[in-house]
């Protein structure tokens, strides 16, 4: 991790570009301030197996050209947390020709002041972005930019990003600063002398009018108490389910499965069987299980929907300011559980499919906490698709039967919660969270935003899954698929109880969740198979392409590791299930 | 006294705060004035104001904050 973050601390750039750091809290509005300066030409680049990225664009101000990096936010210069390392190695990698431009939050002065006066020591070209001050206006915080600038010896530019407002003249004065910025030494303070020297410039630049709490300074109080915070949270909850699962199946099997199938796969046929006569390659291309016809359709025409949706919802609940809010109320119930509650998002999320979940641990403060929603998700959580392959499995049945599935992944997730929480190394931190402001998200940012999440993840997820498909349709295609439903029958039959046949489920389980589930819907069933077989299938591996999304972001050995603790567990329990279902029923 | 023990709604000035670096950059240091605005459950964190800010600090952190109440 720490060589990654030295790394990313190096980026190269031409030598006539203008490398503009962005630094400040976090939360105070730098994204927006990036995306905004960036505009649609981006480039994102993100680590692997580390919650600290920074992203860099390009930027053109009157013909000249230059690299934005947002660094990751960050509450002081300490070098104590990741996030706060790759902000620390940006800064010492930076030089009197580069330029940094400190956001800071005009709602929270007091705080972005200590980060600011951290930055100054750093003697750099350094501008301040005032940031939020129509929404510190509101709020009746008023700060006199001149005696600001006075007190910091810089620039300070007061801007509302999400409206471009001040954000041409930072840009101006980032090209004027560095040509005429001289180096003088500056004075080291301690955290005491610094807090003082914050407090003084405080008192003299601001002044706080008492006014009337806006509505969503009120609904923001409201969130935070148990009443009617945890109401309001359940509210908020299944709308979000609600979007992302509901508007997703819509999506996926009135837009996307349609193009995909109807248009993008016969072409892809088309123009294999111009060069590639019948036979082993053929299928392997575009064969049932082709790279060319799988490898489009999953990502695109089944995961694409769950992932866009999700990050249309994230993205609105991110901007916000909502999600630290649900974090709190949750946190009693999640800490227990090793996690603390920031992660209920991505735990629920699972619900509606891994993928993004897994994707979605990326906000978590630490890695033991990635890890842990990551593996929780990907054993005890079952997804959208297969929730619709159990409710036809079961739910017909007896919804019951579909109920005790359901409390039995939620003893599950407990469970596994709490022993990951014994073996993964590292500590849970304790909830220590700085509460934002709710604001109504602006729509332009957020479209941005989810555009480039979108597209970073049609990128970064193509290529592992186009593998993985490859990867099935040899298996498929040569044989060897035959050679396993031999191998594994004593197991199915006499561990699991189940027919034969069932072992299809099995195989086909290993691509897709639902697959698992609904070659079980033919076979009549007893109440008791019904049962062992969603247990099997719950536990089951979590999809080649959360696989294919666990490598990418673990690595191979934790993807392997995962999938076969999970085949163990859902063997282990389903025999165990089926034994004392039979005994059971010999009483 | 103890920032956790302190009832919803009421004052304090904080006298003594654990070595924490993260509070410290948050800005959490003694002598300050803050208020409880609310206290989650199921040993959930506490909700401080300073000023305008809103602030949740774990259970086992507030519990290791020195307070004296003001009224």
């Amino acid at each position: 991790m720490g060589c990654h973050a030295a790394d990313g601390a190096e980026v190269q750039i031409q030598d006539d570009e203008l490398k503009i750091l962005l630094i400040g809290n976090p939360n105070v509005g730098k994204s927006v301030i990036f995306s905004k300066l960036t505009g649609m030409d981006v480039m994102t680049a993100n680590y692997t197996g580390t919650t600290v990225t920074y992203t860099m664009g390009n930027v053109q101000f009157i013909r000249r050209k230059g690299v934005v990096i947002d660094v990751p936010g960050t509450y002081s210069l300490e070098a104590t947390s990741p996030a706060e390392k790759v902000a620390v190695d940006f800064l010492n990698n930076a030089t009197p020709d580069d330029v940094i431009i400190c956001v800071l939050d005009a709602t929270n002065l007091e705080r972005n002041l200590n980060l600011a006066l951290q930055v100054k020591e750093y003697g750099l070209p350094t501008i301040f972005a005032l940031n939020l001050i129509d929404v510190a206006e509101t709020q009746g915080i008023i700060i006199d930019v001149e005696k600001l600038e006075e007190e910091l010896g810089a620039p300070v530019i007061p801007t509302v990003a999400i409206r471009n407002i001040g954000l041409r003249e930072l840009l101006f004065k980032s090209w004027e600063i560095v040509e005429k910025h001289d180096k003088k030494p500056i004075e080291k303070l301690n955290e005491k002398e610094r807090w003082d020297e914050v407090r003084r410039i405080t008192n003299i630049v601001q002044i706080t009018e008492d006014r009337e709490a806006t509505f969503l300074e009120k609904l923001g109080d409201m969130t935070l108490k148990p009443w009617p915070g945890l109401p309001i949270a359940a509210f908020v909850l299944l709308i979000s389910l609600g979007v992302v699962v509901g508007l997703g199946k819509g999506l996926r099997a009135l837009v996307f499965l349609p193009i995909v199938n109807n248009i993008v796969v016969p072409f892809m046929t088309k123009i294999v069987s111009l060069f590639v006569t019948e036979g082993i390659l053929f299928n392997v291309l575009v064969g049932e299980y082709g790279v060319l016809v799988k490898g489009i359709e999953w990502p695109f025409a089944l995961i694409l929907p769950y992932v866009f949706l999700f990050y249309i919802v994230l993205s609105f609940l991110e901007d916000s300011g909502y999600l630290p809010r649900l974090g709190v109320l949750v946190d009693g119930v999640l800490s227990k559980l090793g996690i603390h509650g920031g992660n209920i998002v991505p735990l629920i999320m699972g619900y509606g499919c891994a993928i993004p979940a897994i994707l979605g641990t990326k906000a978590s403060t630490s890695y033991k906490e990635r890890i842990m929603v990551s593996v929780l998700v990907s054993v005890a959580v079952p997804c959208a698709a297969q929730t619709g392959a159990f409710i036809s499995l079961l739910g017909d049945h007896s919804i019951l039967l579909l109920v005790s599935v359901y409390i039995l992944s939620f003893i599950a997730l407990a469970a596994s919660g709490i022993i990951l929480n014994k073996i993964v190394d590292g500590t849970p931190e304790p909830m220590l969270l700085e509460i934002p402001n709710l604001l109504m998200p602006d729509i332009q940012s957020l479209l941005k935003k989810i555009w480039f999440r979108t597209k970073g993840f049609m990128v970064e997820a193509e290529v592992p899954m186009l593998l993985g498909v490859g990867f099935a349709a040899l298996v498929a295609e040569t044989g060897i698929l035959n050679s396993i439903s031999h191998i594994v029958e004593p197991l199915v039959t006499n561990w699991l109880g189940l027919p034969k046949e069932a072992t299809l489920g099995l195989l086909l389980g290993i691509i897709r969740r639902e697959l698992a589930v609904l070659p079980l819907l033919e076979m009549n069933l007893s109440t008791l198979q019904l049962f062992v077989g969603a247990v099997v299938a719950l536990f089951y591996i979590p999809c080649l392409s959360v696989v294919g999304v666990l490598i990418k972001e673990f690595g191979l050995k934790f993807a392997i590791t995962i999938s076969a603790i999970t085949v163990f567990i859902a063997f282990l329990f389903g025999g165990i299930f089926n034994h004392i279902g039979n005994f059971l029923l010999l009483l | 006294m103890c920032l956790y023990n302190l009832g919803k709604n009421k004052k304090c000035k904080i006298e003594k705060i654990p070595s924490n670096h993260l509070l410290k950059s948050l800005g959490v240091r003694e002598g300050l004035t803050v208020s409880i605005m609310s206290k989650q459950p199921l040993g959930g964190p506490v909700i401080i104001q300073m000023g305008k800010r809103s602030l949740a600090i774990a259970k086992d952190v507030a519990e290791k904050i020195h307070i004296e109440e003001v009224s």
